[in-house]
């Protein structure tokens, strides 16, 4: 059973807050999820290796520079900017 | 014009000079300016963009250039295939406004063969969900019946080209966001291979399981589209190129092929869909295909496996959101932390939010091993057991959903409800397989049942044959006089 203590660390983990009044629903959702997630915990496998799942390996190419997105372009779709940065207000 | 026409109809339209290509683009806006609003298919048209690649194909027209496959022919995309200069926001509020500085390549390769681009279409939110009624533009309605699901995700996609507001659309299926949407449909939705066509500029829910793929009319259509986008390209590593021409293998017979039935696949159904896929086998059998039974009892295990795969890389995808470098970011908060978890908090939806947790949860010490690499040992499993399947026969043949569309806020009650109606799309995405969703009859209410086609990797163009005869030799049946005069 997950707990209450247990979502707020996970949410914590990915940078989310969960309201107190949506709390219990999450929960409890949460429990179905992972009770059915459980189904697999008792199957046994019998090669433990792993591998990459798609049969792909790494592609890899000259290190040679090739074009990319200008400045402008990288920063054009930012809230907040300052010139050529990002901006992120200071930890108050 | 007919509303309703396949795309070698329309090349052959343009071909001849029967329509210019800005008549046939404006009497697609036309219909959607009418229809839309009763589907919601379609969250951002883009008629100026439409028209230019138009004026450009009738420019080459009338210097008596021949048109290439895909040119000139409107289609719509689905809103996370990022498309420059239009915003693309995958139906989410963290990616209001967002709009992209690059394309992705699938519409790179469309829109170098001016493929008449009419607008961006409904989707879940990020892809997640089953009915297409996730996202923050509202649910995409079924043009057969507008109280049930487009199904979804790539529910706008499947509801503008069953609703005759585009030819063709691309939409994008991670555990049957093509092909569940196109049984509930009645349209045609082709879900690749794994790299068989560019994920480039998909933006991405689950990076092992997404694909992007044609929804569309027929099964020639389907071939026609694929052949263009399969290609190999440099911006993903795990792109392959393709192995055989899909339209080149459609005129085929199918004697003598063998017809997996996997009965796994087969509990459950509700019994318009049991009986409209006992029909399909008997045209098969009718075509001179041998039916047998293929038994995959790993196939159990495939929706917990997705879930927990799926979640897993979406917790690490989105969590690039974060309010600093695009889409949404929150008003008020007093340090980073807090900006950034509000903004997550306020810019995603329900659904998003819980699978972000399942799969930070899964990845979290003490869980790993129990269930992400046990999911992953379990995929692998459930390839080899697929890999062993196709060595008794050429492809199998499955419902695509075990039920046809459902009214519109059914899925709200039960998380887990909703996910078991992914049964039968989600193994192909474990295993990487091509699939094909093909419509093969109606429900007592008039909604349309699909039948999944499921192919050895690389197998599309296998696939496509068999869906093609399969349409031919079912074409004098009742269904398809019901399936909106498409004429094949």
């Amino acid at each position: 059973m997950v707990t209450h203590e247990e979502i707020r660390a996970i949410a914590n983990l990915a940078k989310l807050q969960v309201p107190d009044e949506e709390l219990d629903g999450l929960t409890e959702d949460m429990n179905e999820i992972i009770a059915f997630a459980d189904t697999i915990a008792s199957v046994q496998v019998e090669d433990e290796a792993y591998e990459d799942v798609n049969g792909l390996s790494n592609v890899l190419r000259e290190d040679v520079v090739q074009p990319g997105l200008s400045a402008e372009e990288v920063l054009q779709n930012a809230r907040d900017r300052d010139e050529n940065s990002f901006v992120v207000k200071k930890h108050a | 014009m007919q509303s309703f026409s396949i795309i070698s109809k329309i090349h052959e339209g343009l071909s001849q000079k029967a329509y210019s290509c800005k008549e046939l683009t404006q009497s697609y806006l036309d219909a959607i300016a009418k229809e839309n609003g009763a589907l919601n298919a379609y969250t951002l048209p883009t008629p100026e963009k439409a028209l230019e690649s138009a004026r450009k194909v009738d420019e080459k027209l009338a210097r008596g250039e021949t048109l290439r496959p895909l040119e000139g022919i409107p289609l719509t995309l689905k809103a996370n295939i990022s498309t420059k200069g239009i915003v693309t926001d995958c139906c989410s509020k963290i990616l209001s406004g967002y709009t992209p500085v690059y394309d992705a390549t699938v519409w790179s390769i469309l829109e170098s063969q001016n493929a008449v681009l009419l607008g961006k279409c409904n989707m879940d939110e990020f892809a997640m969900g089953s009915s297409c009624e996730t996202g923050c533009h509202g649910p995409a309605h079924n043009p057969h019946d507008e109280t049930k699901v487009a199904g979804g995700s790539s529910g706008g996609a499947a509801s503008a080209v069953a609703g005759g507001v585009a030819p063709y659309a691309l939409g994008s299926d991670t555990g049957g966001s093509i092909r569940q949407p196109a049984s509930f449909c009645g349209i045609v939705g082709l879900k690749p291979t794994y790299g068989a066509v560019s994920r480039y500029g998909l933006i991405a829910y689950a990076s092992s399981f997404d694909q992007i793929g044609p929804l569309a009319l027929c099964a020639e259509d389907a071939a026609r589209i694929f052949d263009v986008l399969a290609q190999k390209d440099p911006r993903d590593s795990t792109s392959t190129g393709k192995k055989e021409s899909a339209l080149e293998a459609l005129k085929k017979p199918l004697s003598g092929r063998i017809v997996g039935l996997v009965p796994e696949y087969f509990a459950g159904l509700q019994p318009d869909v049991e009986k409209a896929l006992e029909e399909a086998k008997r045209v098969f059998e009718s075509l001179g295909c041998t039916c047998k039974t293929v038994s995959i009892p790993e196939i159990r295990y495939a929706l917990p496996v997705y879930y927990i795969l799926a979640c897993a890389e979406a917790s690490s995808n989105l969590g690039r959101y974060d309010g600093i470098r695009y889409g949404y970011k929150t008003a008020h908060y007093t340090g980073i932390n807090e900006m950034i978890s509000k903004t997550r908090s306020e810019g995603f939806g329900k659904e998003v939010q819980r699978r972000i947790l399942l799969g930070t949860y899964v990845l979290s010490a003490g869980y790993y091993d129990a269930y992400y690499k046990k999911a992953q040992l379990l995929r692998r499993k459930i390839q080899r057991a697929f890999a062993k399947a196709f060595t008794q026969c050429d492809f199998l043949l499955a419902p695509t959903v075990p039920m046809t569309a459902f009214p519109e806020g059914f899925t709200a009650q039960d998380a887990v409800q909703t996910y078991q109606t992914d049964i039968c799309t989600v193994p192909v995405n474990i295993a990487g397989l091509p699939a094909v969703s093909v419509p093969c009859g109606f429900d007592a209410d008039g909604m349309p049942v699909g039948m999944q086609l499921i192919g050895g990797s690389f197998q599309e163009a296998v696939l496509l044959n068999a869906a093609h005869q399969y349409e031919l030799a079912a074409r004098s049946q009742s269904f398809r006089s019901a399936g909106k005069g498409v004429e094949l």
